[in-house]
């Protein structure tokens, strides 16, 4: 389901991952001005490719790249209030920082969720939530969604070819691509139906519904290093964000 | 949970992530990526369409960044309206689950407004940042900008995913709505 999750940080225990993403969202939110965004954009990329995953926060740049654009075009170039000259281009000092802040904040949490998504093993997961003692139903639902994500998408593609040989037309003015929706996501609603019937009796036959805790086959050692790692992530995270309200 | 439900929420989910893919990769200036939510509450009630809205926008960061989780609050109003309209017959015919589809826009459109103008300084998704960028230039002020931008394109978005909705499920045959009670009080069978 997700790439190769490198040498460092598939050794980390599921949750570690999940908890050093929210803490950068937590410290992105919190953070008051350019310097400090920046700041935490640079450590996270860097510690990003420390981790081996270098290519997530490559990755992160497709998503990030308009948003960076039109942060620039709204409030540097299109901001109030005093003008500061750069290259020629007359641009808002405080729409400038106001976009940089809120790019350097977003470029943090894009690029700490990429690398959560290319490090996120579903059998770990589930194994680790098995292990925690966790309700079954909630970590069946986040594993089967992300493996029936590619089989939609498969399915999703399979039907655009099928439509566009009978002569479906996806381009061309706002009205054709419009009527173009009926005939591409009714069969994959119909289908997604017909599915849920059958995983509903499969499901129904192994007993899933009335299972309360299941016997990890291979549970992930949570180290030292690990829950030192997440409570000291957390510890500083929630330090920053009282400092921000009540400092 | 039983088995049926813990069958429907991926599927529910995964519609809302990969339509929401497809609409963007076709480059209309919507989203329809409430589809999943809004057929999730048709067939099985509100909690489990908001357990979808909020599973979904979860995993969407997951694989997107979870700058979108705040939208994730629009999901589970569009959860709760859709329930509404379901228990009111309200997908019964085109004309009711485009009336419902339209109100669900404006609420969710001025969630999204507020949501994208004091989290994200204006700039969210490509195509109602663009429409955002057009009305400043027109000289607007940056909250009336994203106001109406977000209005504009929740009520289209809204009224397009009610109505493949109610299409979808008044075209289910018996068989299929007598699984899901509540499908058959939101198409009036």
């Amino acid at each position: 389901m997700s790439p190769d999750p490198g040498p460092h940080v598939g050794r980390f225990h599921p949750f570690t991952p999940l908890v050093l993403t929210l803490c950068v969202a937590v410290l992105a939110v919190a953070a008051p001005g350019p310097k400090t965004a920046a700041a935490l954009y640079t450590t996270t990329v860097v510690a990003v490719f420390l981790g081996g995953v270098g290519r997530a926060a490559l990755r992160a740049l497709i998503p990030l790249a308009p948003l960076w654009f039109f942060l620039f075009l709204l409030h540097g170039v299109l901001g109030d209030g005093d003008q500061v000259v750069i290259l020629g281009l007359s641009l808002s000092r405080e729409g400038l920082a106001a976009a940089v802040t809120q790019a350097c904040r977003l470029g943090a949490i894009a690029t700490a969720s990429l690398t959560l998504y290319a490090s996120f093993s579903p059998a770990r997961f589930v194994d680790a939530v098995a292990d925690r003692g966790w309700s079954f139903s909630t970590a069946y639902l986040v594993v089967a969604t992300l493996l029936a994500l590619p089989r939609f998408r498969a399915r999703a593609l399979a039907i655009i070819d099928a439509q566009r040989s009978r002569g479906l037309r996806l381009r061309g003015s706002p009205l054709n691509r419009v009527r173009a929706i009926g005939p591409v996501t009714f069969p994959l609603l119909l289908g997604a139906l017909a599915e849920v019937d059958e995983r509903g009796y499969a499901l129904e036959t192994r007993c899933a519904s009335g299972v309360v805790h299941r016997t990890p086959l291979d549970p992930p050692l949570d180290r030292v290093g690990d829950r030192a790692i997440r409570w000291l992530a957390g510890a500083g995270a929630v330090a920053v964000l009282l400092w921000r309200v009540f400092g | 949970m039983n088995a049926r439900l813990l069958a429907l929420l991926p599927a529910a989910i995964a519609i809302n992530l990969v339509i929401g893919g497809l609409v963007n990769a076709m480059g209309l200036p919507l989203y329809l990526d409430s589809i999943g939510t809004i057929l999730a509450t048709v067939l099985a009630g509100p909690a489990v369409g908001m357990l979808v809205g909020a599973i979904g926008q979860v995993l969407f960061g997951l694989i997107n960044g979870y700058q979108w989780i705040p939208f994730g609050l629009i999901q589970i109003v569009i959860a709760v309206l859709a329930g509404v309209a379901a228990s009111q017959a309200g997908f019964r015919s085109t004309g009711r689950s485009i009336a419902w589809g339209l109100l669900t826009g404006l609420v969710a459109g001025a969630l999204s407004s507020i949501i994208s103008y004091v989290l994200f300084k204006g700039v969210t998704a490509t195509g109602t940042t663009a429409v955002v960028t057009l009305l400043r230039q027109l000289g607007l002020s940056l909250p009336v900008a994203v106001t109406a931008s977000s209005l504009a394109l929740d009520l289209a978005d809204k009224a397009v995913a009610f109505l493949v909705v109610g299409a979808l499920v008044r075209s289910l045959p018996n068989r299929m709505i007598g699984r899901f009670a509540r499908a058959a009080l939101a198409v009036g069978r």
